[in-house]
């Protein structure tokens, strides 16, 4: 499904950070994983150079077959194949929640006013805000916001979804209601990459946890492995960190 | 808001206010003295009576016959009367206002004789220059906002060909005077489109068209400016939304940046549409009679120079005070 290899990438504004240095790693359908690590070690960057958000210096990045980076590439279809669910929601604050979930599925899918809306007020429905179709994103909590953020992302019949720290700008309280919305979307099935500091929702849900640092990739495996019997010092000193 | 206001108002003022305000009024009194003791010493006569004419006047029509022969028919017609005019020549009809005929039925006609006189409102100078400004800053605007949308986009465009063109027309306009790039437009693209029209029997542009385009491209580029400022206030965020979903740049740019950007450009885009206002004034240069040409040109037929700047300069001012008042509201609303 995604086919990340030996990618690299540097930043070099405001200074020179080698943000991903060799990374290489490949995520079946259907599979769900968790990339871990402390800030700066370029988890995020992984994921935004998944979609191209940022364009990676080197390597390959293959999604379903797609090469990426391959300028020729029409990267707005990949794009459309691929949610993506952003820390601070960004939804679009001048158009109803409703009409932030039909935009996309008009212009790009070219879905008539009709099809868009009943596709998202089902989804609405799922993500439990059906109630809030017409209200803008400013008047909605931060939980209710991402999970709008996620119907919108839905709402394009992506093959994959990327979850960049999505509960990290939520109030606690809030974040629970996010990761049941997560949490269902992995039972059905979708692939999902998700960046995150919820260790419980790493150990419960992700196939595969990946543990970054240093834009590196240090370790990949089970949720058991790697909470239990973790191979390298710098994984078991971040754990000891994270989970004291 | 309204609650801020009504508590700002109850608000004891302290006696230092009242000194203030006392001072302000002084002074304005003290200003005003010493310009009239002034134009006094040097024997200026007042005349503000003279000054409506410049406004609106009374036009005196004379209408006359064409041809000699017999008033034969006089009809009424509510208000106007229709005078039948039969002659060896022919016949003709005219219709005049009641109060203003001069001849009765069975009157012989010379052609050339005056059968009625009528009476009629026009505006004068004052006010044809006054409609001049408002049409001119009101075409103006509307193209200088087309252009400096555009050029605004192309300025954050990624694409070297737009960004590089719009900042050298950005740079350009800005760094030079209006009054030379109002030169420009009349004396040599003007001279230069017109020449070329005629050659091939082409009908000329007139210089309102050319004043128009210099004022036009001159906001254009303030515009861009403002433009590009907005664009970029919008958090990246949004875009990358967006561009997530799927959305080309253009996509985003028209369903996602601009509405939002549009709403916080509104007030500054006013404020420079008050701004084209005032130097439209610089447009009597090519013969356009704006207002102030118009004064101008009433002062030198009436000599009442003092009078008619001030009239002129209020004028203006009413223009663009009510427009920042416009602002003012739309400011506050884009704020609730």
């Amino acid at each position: 499904m995604i086919d990340v290899r030996n990618v690299y990438k540097t930043f070099w504004l405001p200074q020179e950070v080698k943000a991903l240095v060799d990374v290489s790693v490949a995520i079946a359908a259907g599979e769900v994983v968790v990339v871990i690590g402390p800030s700066g070690s370029g988890k995020s960057t992984l994921l935004r150079c998944l979609n191209r958000l940022e364009t990676a210096d080197d390597g390959h990045i293959f999604i379903e077959g797609i090469d990426v980076l391959d300028p020729r590439t029409d990267i707005n279809k990949v794009r459309a194949e691929v949610g993506m669910v952003f820390q601070s929601f960004n939804l679009f604050p001048h158009k109803t929640v409703l009409d932030n979930i039909t935009l996309a599925q008009r212009v790009v899918r070219k879905r008539s006013r009709g099809d868009a809306r009943q596709r998202a007020e089902k989804l609405l429905k799922k993500v439990g805000i059906q109630e809030k179709a017409k209200a803008y994103p400013d008047q909605l909590s931060g939980g209710q916001q991402q999970r709008v953020a996620i119907a919108r992302a839905l709402a394009m019949d992506p093959k994959v979804m990327l979850f960049d720290e999505p509960t990290s700008a939520l109030d606690p309280e809030m974040i629970g209601e996010v990761l049941e919305v997560m949490k269902n979307l992995a039972a059905e099935g979708m692939t999902m990459v998700v960046v995150t500091h919820e260790m419980g929702f790493a150990r419960e849900v992700a196939d595969r946890v990946v543990f970054m640092d240093g834009g590196a990739i240090v370790e990949i495996g089970t949720p058991e492995h790697f909470f239990t019997s973790p191979a390298h010092e710098r994984t078991k000193l971040f754990l000891s960190q994270i989970l004291k | 808001m309204s609650t801020q206001q009504v508590s700002l108002r109850s608000k004891p003022r302290s006696r230092s206010y009242y000194i203030g305000a006392a001072a302000f009024l002084v002074l304005g009194f003290c200003l005003a003295s010493a310009l009239y003791i002034a134009t006094v010493q040097v024997d200026y006569v007042w005349r503000w009576n003279r000054v409506p004419q410049y406004f609106f006047y009374k036009d005196r029509e004379e209408v006359r016959a064409d041809i000699p022969g017999e008033i034969k028919g006089l009809s009424a017609e509510g208000e106007h009367r229709r005078i039948l005019l039969k002659g060896p020549e022919g016949e003709n009809e005219f219709v005049v206002p009641a109060h203003g005929l001069r001849v009765a039925k069975g009157d012989l006609i010379s052609a050339g004789d005056v059968l009625a006189v009528q009476e009629r409102w026009k505006p004068g100078l004052l006010m044809q220059g006054l409609w001049l400004t408002i049409k001119v800053s009101i075409i103006a605007t509307v193209f200088g906002v087309l252009i400096g949308l555009f050029a605004g986009i192309a300025r954050v465009s990624a694409n070297p060909f737009f960004r590089w063109a719009a900042v050298t027309y950005v740079e350009i306009i800005r760094g030079s005077p209006l009054l030379v790039q109002i030169f420009i437009w009349y004396f040599v693209l003007g001279t230069l489109i017109n020449s070329i029209l005629s050659k091939y029997g082409i009908e000329q542009i007139s210089p309102l068209w050319y004043g128009v385009a210099s004022m036009a491209t001159f906001a254009g580029a303030y515009v861009a400016e403002i433009v590009r400022a907005g664009i970029q206030s919008i958090h990246r965020g949004q875009n990358e939304a967006a561009r997530s979903l799927g959305m080309s740049y253009a996509q985003a740019m028209v369903h996602v940046i601009l509405p939002q950007a549009i709403r916080r450009i509104l007030p500054p885009l006013a404020g420079e549409f008050i701004s084209l206002i005032k130097d439209s004034s610089l447009l009597g240069i090519i013969a356009i009679r704006e207002l102030t040409k118009a004064t101008r040109e009433v002062v030198t037929t009436s000599l009442q120079a003092f009078e008619l700047w001030f009239v002129c300069a209020l004028l203006y001012l009413v223009l663009t005070f009510t427009l920042s008042m416009c602002v003012k509201y739309l400011e506050r609303r884009m704020v609730a």
